[in-house]
């Protein structure tokens, strides 16, 4: 194969990496603090896309026009946005359940996954079809040889990265995080410290589906389209992703997305099969690492306690 | 024991009790004749809250004629398929609502499987439309080529339980939160195969035959003697004795070791395993049960409509089963009939918020779970021999 | 059921020379923590043996090992002269080895019967066509099964006899420790592992407990006990001979007295309350 077109391959592959890198970022970082999983992230995902594009839309007619300040406008109403929601599904039905069965705050996120999707589909303007979304950033471009250097995409990644790694900081580095981390380890020893358990389990709601939300904005500025059923193939990869690296690791989550990037990028490569079989193999794919690694591939810390 | 003449005495004061108990079961019958058959939407709404008020102040006094009732299981379960069959003769020339009595029967047997997996033995299943998607296409292929309709309805629940197999190594090997991850991929990733591969007819689907049990041709109208009746009579005696089947099926196993087993392994697989109980064999056992049932409503319902595709077996409709289990009551299959009716038929006779059933069912859904989580009938304390004073 | 005690009791005599349970170099790591370094332990036939040291020093994992729940990383166990080792949790119930858990493991939702009857597995018909099919034979296995619960449940307590078809979690602390000691006896097992049965009670409690589990092992002679405890009076009361462990290995050994006044076991267990 050309190098330029490995290469080309290599860049995008990256790009979707960082994107589901983001979205298990949250799962992790929820699973950490509760030992739940938040099933509906993915179409936290897309609301964010959705609520970016509104943004936009709104300045529009505003007759804001000036990029930098549209960009800036987008993410911040997305990762707002988004961390309100996140907050919120943390006050009102996580923490509600935590005494139920785990079927039970499964299954509610999974409604609120099609409460969400069903939403954007039945009231955002033509919501059932895929709505474009705005090139926002420069689109100047390197050619070398076959592999084209896109300066949007090399913004996208780079911003995406800062974002993990903002989280990351906040996580190892601040006392917030401390509190996060405490809570992880027994949340009944944290709560005995004077941690206040309620308020770190929204902080950490917020922070993991603000950067969903900026997720969101990052795939509709990438692929300049988004729909109303995307967050569930972003959240079954993005829950993939972080069991594979190891639930409560972020270091795993994010190796587990671009594991996943790369799996995919080479399954669409190496595959005799239209493109249109992408999705199939993205699936299988989990199902065979699920059973290949039913606990991730970096072993999650506690074994069952009996 | 003088269990037998205490039993004996017991039964002779019960017997005013079952008449009341019978009368109640016939004042369901004629509530579903009216449900099924209203177009108005003023009707429907009285019905509902009729309905919704005659269980909240029931309650207090039903469980003394229920008992009545499940002390003779066989006579309750005649008395229902009697119910049922009365019901559709009173609706002999409405072929709309009967259509609907059929759906709601097979879907009865679909969630009945999915409750057996889920409620029983604690098995998620997300990819339930994608079983009974299994067994719809299995009949849309092998009836087209030929093969008679009872060995096609048979062969749609044996392929969704093969099929179910491919997922039983990871259903195995993982739990809880990633047992639900891998089945909610094989759900989403059963509906994108169907849409993007030509040869099943991608997103146009599949057209059906309806059923011919040898020259007894479930589309033809059936004369009843004075009168004439829609052909969906004939699919409301096979999915009522399908439903009717799998009741019976799913009540025994409940009610036996085996539903033990699945119930420990539920709760505690840890326990269960040391002392003795196969907790793999039970899973197995469960899945392919559940998936043989999903398997075989899918088959019928494909060749009632005549017509299916991809988007008739979405993750959404999965989630769709998942909501009637929860409604119902989780583990128990006499609450998967009301809740049924509920799920599938309001949006029907509404069809103004039929576009927004998914939302609705969600809604309704988390708010279940957050109110009662138990559902509409909750699930009773196993009694393997109801009516024999244990 | 004192018949199948009584036919134990010969060979049980014969067999006091060689354990009915031995451990060599048992061994469980988990990552870098070693759990259990090289244990040595035997259990005499008959012997009501206890298992004491300081939190986190490998009593339950110990427990789980013999059952199977863990693998173990080095070591062997042998059972009646069988080597169990490795042996998945069914195998090594079916060889006769009962527990009871530290955290109450009962299904709560479930009757006291249908948990009793989880132990009783083993002898009750679980095939699918015989469950939902040959309801006559399933009939008459419930009531001989209903027969036994009654009469298991009976030489504890006759209310608990009474309560059989409640569900377990009405029951309060103590009854739930009886039900699950019926589970783990039920089958007759050869060996009882007893994790903590004091765990969640009061002291009286606790005494009425141990009454309990004392006239069942008056009923059947050839029981042999394995109790882990931190009631230091429940030991002292209950058993012939301790075991104390520290950090996965054995620090002493013999009657409770002795082991008491040993200076290792005192530093064990000060060196974790001073920590």
């Amino acid at each position: 194969m050309d190098a330029g077109v490995l290469a080309q391959y290599v860049f995008n592959g990256v790009m979707l990496g960082v994107i589901y890198a983001m979205v298990a970022v949250g799962f992790t970082l929820f699973f950490g603090v509760l030992d739940v999983i938040q099933f509906a992230h993915g179409d936290v995902v897309m609301a964010g896309a959705f609520v970016g594009l509104a943004t936009y839309v709104a300045l529009h007619v505003l007759g804001v026009a000036a990029p930098a300040v549209v960009v800036f406008a987008v993410a911040c109403a997305a990762g707002l946005g988004m961390a309100l929601v996140g907050a919120v599904i943390a006050r009102w039905l996580i923490l509600p359940l935590r005494a139920a069965p785990a079927f039970n705050t499964l299954l509610v996120t999974l409604m609120l996954g099609s409460i969400l999707r069903e939403l954007v589909r039945l009231f955002y303007p033509n919501g059932s079809n895929p709505q474009p979304f705005p090139r926002l950033l420069p689109s100047a471009s390197v050619n070398l040889g076959h592999f084209t250097l896109r300066l949007d995409t090399t913004i996208l990644i780079i911003a995406g990265l800062v974002m993990i790694v903002a989280v990351n900081l906040v996580v190892r580095r601040t006392r917030l995080g401390l509190a996060i981390r405490a809570v992880a380890q027994d949340s009944e020893t944290a709560r005995v410290m004077g941690i206040d358990f309620e308020r770190v389990v929204l902080v950490t709601f917020a922070i993991g589906s603000a950067l969903a939300g900026f997720a969101g904005v990052v795939y509709g500025l990438y692929y300049n389209e988004v729909n109303f059923d995307i967050g569930l193939l972003l959240g079954v990869i993005g829950f993939s992703a972080a069991v594979v690296g190891g639930l409560g690791s972020i270091y795993g989550a994010i190796l587990g997305g671009f594991l996943f990037a790369a799996l995919q990028t080479v399954g669409s490569v190496a595959l005799p099969v239209s493109s249109a079989y992408n999705n199939v193999f993205a699936f299988a794919v989990v199902i065979v690492l699920m059973t290949w690694k039913p606990t991730g591939l970096i072993a999650e810390r506690a074994s069952e306690r009996v | 024991m003088t269990g037998s003449a205490a039993t004996r005495g017991a039964a002779r004061s019960h017997s005013g009790d079952l008449l009341v108990a019978t009368a109640a079961v016939a004042a369901i019958g004629a509530w579903l004749w009216a449900f099924l058959a209203t177009d108005s939407v003023g009707v429907l709404a009285g019905l509902l809250a009729f309905a919704a008020a005659a269980f909240v102040f029931g309650r207090r006094a039903a469980p003394r004629y229920r008992r009545a009732l499940a002390a003779r299981p066989r006579m309750a379960t005649s008395l229902g398929v009697l119910t049922v069959c009365v019901v559709a003769v009173a609706l002999h020339d409405q072929p709309y609502p009967l259509l609907m009595l059929c759906t709601v029967l097979l879907f009865v047997v679909a969630c009945i499987g999915l409750d057996i997996q889920t409620g029983h033995c604690g098995l998620v299943n997300f990819a339930g439309a994608a079983f009974f998607g299994t067994g719809a296409y299995t009949a849309a292929i092998l009836a087209a080529h030929g093969v008679p309709d009872p060995a096609v309805i048979f062969a749609g629940g044996v392929v969704a339980a093969a099929a179910g197999s491919l997922l039983i190594l990871p259903v195995l090997r993982t739990r809880g939160y990633y047992a639900a991850l891998v089945t909610i991929a094989f759900g989403i990733l059963f509906s994108t195969f169907l849409e993007v591969n030509d040869s099943l007819g991608g997103p146009q689907g599949l057209k059906l035959h309806g059923i011919d049990f040898f020259g007894w041709r479930f589309n033809r109208d059936v004369n009843l003697g004075w009168t004439t009746a829609s052909f969906y009579v004939n699919y409301v005696v096979l999915s009522l004795a399908l439903a009717a089947g799998a009741f019976v099926f799913a009540r025994r196993i409940e009610r036996s070791w085996l539903g033990l087993a699945f119930d420990a392994v539920r709760l505690d697989e840890i326990a269960a395993a040391t002392f003795g109980i196969g907790v793999g064999r039970a899973k197995i056992i469960a899945f392919t049960l559940g998936n043989f049932l999903c398997g075989v409503a899918g088959s019928v319902y494909a060749m009632m409509q005549g017509f299916i595709a991809p988007n008739n077996f979405t993750f959404g409709e999965s989630l769709i089963l998942v909501s009637i289990l929860i409604l119902g009551g989780i583990g128990n299959p006499l609450g998967i009939l009301p809740a049924a009716l509920i799920i599938i038929v309001v949006p029907q006779k509404l069809q103004f918020i039929q576009e927004y059933r998914f939302l609705l069912y969600g809604v309704l859904v988390v708010l279940i779970l957050l109110f009662r989580p138990e559902g509409l009938l909750p699930r009773r304390i196993r009694d393997y021999f109801p009516g024999s004073g244990a | 059921m004192t018949a199948a005690a009584d036919t134990m009791d010969g060979p049980a005599r014969e067999a006091a020379a060689a354990p009915l349970l031995a451990c060599a170099g048992l061994t469980m790591r988990f990552g870098g923590l070693v759990a259990l370094d090289a244990l040595d332990l035997h259990v005499a036939q008959g012997e009501i043996l206890g298992l004491i040291g300081p939190n986190g020093s490998g009593k339950t994992t110990f427990f789980n090992v013999l059952t199977g729940l863990y693998r173990a990383s080095g070591g062997r166990i042998a059972f009646a002269g069988r080597d169990i080792t490795g042996l998945a949790p069914q195998a090594v119930y079916r060889a006769g080895i009962a527990r009871t858990f530290q955290r109450s493991r009962l299904c709560l939702p479930l009757t006291v019967f249908d948990n009793v009857m989880i132990g009783n597995h083993l002898r009750l018909s679980h095939g699918a066509c015989f469950n939902v099919f040959r309801r006559g034979a399933l009939r008459r296995q419930y009531d001989e099964a209903v027969g036994a619960a009654r009469s298991l449940a009976a030489t504890f307590n006759a209310q608990l006899a009474a309560r059989l078809f409640d569900a377990a979690g009405t029951l309060d602390m103590i009854d739930r420790r009886r039900v699950e000691i019926c589970r783990a006896l039920v089958n007759t097992p050869r060996l009882l592992l007893l994790d903590e049965p004091s765990a969640g009670m009061t002291r009286g409690e606790t005494r009425e407990l141990m009454d309990d589990i004392l006239q069942v092992r008056a009923a059947r002679p050839a029981l042999t006990i394995v109790i882990i405890e931190h009631e230091m009076n429940v030991i002292e009361r209950m058993t012939q001979r301790c075991v104390v462990l520290n950090y996965g290995s054995k620090i002493a050994e013999g009657p409770f007295r002795a082991v008491a006044a040993d200076r290792g076991v005192q530093e064990a267990y000060l060196g974790q309350a001073v920590a």
